[in-house]
């Protein structure tokens, strides 16, 4: 096989792993402050792309404010998920596999009107900057790729900020030690849970912004990329959201590699074989369980 | 049972004075107990009357009841949950299809050889994850929902595609075959009855209080010698199981598969009957599955808006009525309560 | 005679803390051992350390002489080693005599098989099992409670109930967490008769307890810890006047 083609896939893997990663990070944000897993994390990346073609296209607004707007709305449906459906059971003490299966209901339902309110068909975006491929050593790197490779280390460098410096920050972080605790201490757990919803929502909107137009967005590409962003926060280490990034990027890049060696027929099917590889081997992540 | 420290016949000092109870609940009404059942009766009853289209959608109500109940297993006596439950109606459905189509099997053997198939995968996805937290096996599971569709699609050479398999046999018995609709329905209520009796069954039994324990309590279960991990994954066999032999039945019925029939769609519609009829109780899986298969639209056009509206129950139901039509039937249990066992003076 | 239980040097650290430091004791069949200490002593680690709960840094533990330290709690049960919490973890949506019925898994077998055919024998140790659930509620006074859900139960009460569910898998040793918790003077001067009777019919009782009076007048045998160490050990009436307790109680 010629060294180019790996050198290609390795990059396009490279990409699509930082959108893995950054869905990755989501699931972390919102588990990290409740411990529920969040089955609509798809959708958040899923109306991304949508929604920002809705504007660009019908609304004709310029791109850049388009994403802009498209990430703030997602962001708010994040915050809409969390008081229509979690508050409510939350508050009720229901068992957490209710809450997941109403998040996953909520991911139904949130689809669903995509596809009635829009149409089923694929949809994509131009790219950010009409530029001709960057060559590496014969590898043709196309700016897009740029794009999200460095828009992702941008985003994961100024949570690292946040999680670090801001006040917000380090109360997000001490209801992911222990929310009780937090709970005393005088940190609103419940705007914390907000929050949380907001931001990670707002993560899976920019993935799915990055990603559409090297791909293409449909109503129906949450689940699966749900699925992979789940996968990239086990690799991690569950609850830790740089490790769901860097797990991100290893399930883009061998994921890449198993197109190329067996076809793209295969891709979901080795996403489950790493996967099931992490739960039988080593199901606390290659950087160890969180806390 | 072995031999014990004698500590319960001795006859100590009357606690019950000390420690006064509540007044025993009213005794069961046998006819609210019987309710469920009666209004199942009376559906079932009329779609054999009928026939026709009736019938037909009774039929996939009476399957997708036994689906439920093995769902209801896992969930409602075990509390824990799956996403995935559809792959395994998709294993027994394609043995079932190929089979009988592709290999001259009888439908015996093929459905037999799909339940084998659906428990070596449960046991494959359930063995590493059901000894983590819950959300492993819930996004493993959904994982394979996924793969199982991607796989009917992706391997024609066995599945057709998106073609389907066409011409399956319906069941035969005694080489009279199972083809009209009442013959149909009278052969899928017998398979309901036996999987009622079934649940019924496991529910009271010691099983069904190992579940119940880990259900309760994962750290009192273990402290009682229940090995949680264990039974765990046994729920998840019987659940798997039951989906299978749903499955089979259903491309029997149908006489074509495809891999539309076993889709996210028909695990968001599990979920809603289960939560409609009743999670936990033997009755409300087939009480869900005849209710919300009735509802009009369920089986006809409308089939754009279905999930967005059984998507939209379920998150009502989960937050306003977790309990379903099985609190509306607990309700009319409620009696006036008689003077037995009241303020701990019971005899 | 074999000790039931013996611990040797069990240690536990969390990071830098060690919050249980070198603690032995045995406990002998049919008697009742009591371990005190003030808050944070180190007792409830001490507990989950002999339940399975948490592996021991350091240390053995043996039950009637085989060692049993790295264990699963379910494992430990099989054997005969039986707890309560002290936060009761009841079986919320189960009835009270359904609970002391989930207890009876290790003293029943059957299976799923078991389940479906229900043969003879599987119908008579149903009916046994059913008998002796509510004559355990009865034993420790909840009989006219037995078909209530357990949620409906009140603190105390729940916490008898724990006690009958652990007894319906006839432990050799009971491990109790602080059963008295909740309880008022009158219940707990009955739960004390309760397990002195237990101690008499033939199982060893471990029990971790805040209430002295219960202690004194059930315990053969008292382990007093103190920061995660053992100060003390013997009977009552001489723990009582051990100047090492009485300046850890009042120091």
């Amino acid at each position: 096989m010629d060294a180019t083609l790996i050198g290609q896939s390795l990059v396009s893997g490279l990409g699509i792993g930082c959108v893995y990663g950054l869905i990755g990070i989501g699931f972390c944000v919102i588990y990290n402050a409740s411990g529920i897993v969040n089955f609509a994390q798809g959708a958040f990346v899923m109306l991304g792309g949508m929604i920002t073609h809705v504007l660009l296209v019908r609304g004709e607004l310029p791109y850049g404010l388009a994403i802009l707007l498209a990430v703030l709305i997602v962001a708010l449906l994040g915050v809409a998920v969390e008081r229509l459906v979690v508050r409510p059971l939350w508050n009720r003490n229901a068992p957490m596999f209710v809450m997941i299966l109403a998040t996953l209901a909520a991911q139904i339902v949130i689809e669903r009107l995509t596809y009635l309110a829009i149409d089923d068909q694929p949809k994509t975006l131009p790219v950010f900057t009409d530029l001709p491929p960057v060559m590496l050593r014969g590898i043709a790197v196309n700016m897009q790729s740029l794009w999200i490779v460095a828009g992702s280390l941008a985003i994961v460098a100024a949570l690292a900020l946040f999680f670090k410096t801001t006040r917000t920050g380090k109360a997000m972080r001490a209801c992911a030690i222990n929310r009780e605790a937090a709970a005393l201490q005088g940190i609103p757990v419940h705007s914390m849970l907000a929050l949380a919803f907001a931001l990670s929502a707002g993560l899976g909107a920019v993935a799915g912004i990055m990603l559409t137009p090297t791909q293409y967005t449909a109503f129906d590409i949450g689940v699966p990329f749900a699925i992979s962003g789940f996968i990239a926060a086990i690799i991690g280490g569950f609850g830790r959201p740089f490790g769901a990034f860097l797990g991100g990027l290893m399930l883009g890049v061998t994921q890449a590699g198993a197109i190329l060696a067996f076809g793209a027929g295969m891709k979901t099917i080795v996403a489950l074989s790493i996967l099931l590889l992490f739960l039988f081997v080593r199901p606390s992540g290659i950087l160890g369980p969180a806390k | 049972m072995t031999s014990s420290p004698n500590i319960i016949s001795r006859k100590g000092p009357d606690l019950r004075r000390v420690f006064p109870v509540p007044a025993q609940p009213a005794p069961r009404n046998r006819l609210a107990a019987a309710a469920p059942w009666l209004v199942a009766a009376c559906i079932v009853g009329y779609a054999l009357f009928a026939g026709g289209y009736p019938a037909t959608v009774v039929g996939f109500a009476l399957i997708y009841a036994i689906f439920v109940s093995g769902l209801n297993i896992f969930m409602g006596l075990t509390a824990q949950v799956s996403f995935g439950q559809s792959a395994f109606a998709a294993v027994g459905g394609y043995a079932s299809a190929i089979l009988t189509t592709q290999y001259d099997w009888g439908w015996l053997p093929a459905m037999v050889a799909g339940i084998a198939a659906a428990l070596a995968a449960a046991f494959a996805i359930g063995y590493p994850t059901l000894r983590l937290k819950g959300h492993y096996l819930s996004m493993a599971t959904l994982a394979i929902g996924l793969i199982a569709h991607e796989i009917a699609v992706e391997w024609e050479s066995v599945t057709m595609g998106y073609l389907g398999i066409s011409g399956i046999p319906p069941i035969d018995i005694a080489g009279y075959e199972l083809a009209g609709d009442r013959a149909i329905l009278i052969m899928l209520s017998l398979c309901v009855a036996a999987t009622v009796f079934a649940v019924s069954r496991i529910r009271s039994s010691r099983l069904g209080r190992a579940f119940a324990g880990l259900a309760g309590s994962e750290d009192a279960a273990r402290a009682l010698g229940i090995d949680v991990a264990r039974y765990k994954l046994v729920s998840f066999l019987l659940a798997a199981s039951f989906a299978s032999f749903s499955g089979s039945l259903f491309v029997h019925v149908v006489g074509y598969v495809s891999p539309e029939v076993f889709s996210l769609h028909m695990v968001i519609l599990s979920f809603t009957m289960l939560y409609v009829g009743g999670i936990g109780t033997v009755a409300g899986p087939v009480i869900g599955a005849l209710v919300v298969s009735a509802l009009p639209e369920t089986f006809r056009a409308f089939r754009d808006y279905q999930d967005l509206a059984y998507g939209t129950a379920l998150i009502l139901l989960l937050i306003f009525a977790p309990r379903g039509l099985a609190g509306l039937f607990a309700a009319l249990d409620r009696k006036p309560s008689s003077d037995r066992g009241k303020g701990g003076t019971a005899p | 005679m074999t000790a039931c239980l013996d611990v040797r040097d069990a240690t536990r650290s969390f990071g830098g803390l060690v919050a249980v430091n070198a603690v032995s004791f045995q406990v002998m069949p049919r008697s009742v051992t009591a371990v005190i200490g003030p808050n944070g002593a180190g007792k409830t680690t001490l507990f989950n350390l002999i339940s399975g709960a948490i592996a021991p840094s350091s240390g053995r533990i043996l039950f009637e002489g085989t060692d049993i330290t790295r264990e699963a709690p379910e494992a430990k049960a099989a054997r005969g080693l039986i707890r309560t919490f002290q936060l009761v973890k009841l079986f919320a949506d189960l009835s009270a005599v359904e609970n002391v019925k989930v207890g009876f898994h290790l003293r029943s077998r059957g299976g799923l098989l078991a389940a479906l055919l229900r043969p003879r024998r599987v119908r008579g140790m149903e009916a046994a099992i059913e008998r002796r659930a509510r004559e355990l509620l009865d034993l420790v006074g909840l009989g006219a409670a037995a078909d209530l859900p357990a949620s409906a139960l009140s603190y105390g009460q729940g916490r008898l109930l724990e006690v009958a569910r652990a007894l319906a898998a006839e432990p050799k040793l009971l491990m109790l967490d602080e059963p008295a918790a909740g309880l008022n003077a009158d219940e707990t001067a009955r739960l004390s008769s309760l397990i002195r009777r237990i101690a008499e019919g033939g199982t060893a009782v471990l029990l971790i307890e805040h209430d002295m009076h219960l202690v004194m007048n059930t315990a053969d045998d008292v382990v007093v810890v103190d920061f995660g160490k053992k100060i003390a050990q013997g009977a009552p009436d001489r723990i009582r006047q051990d100047p090492a307790v009485i300046a850890a109680y009042l120091g």
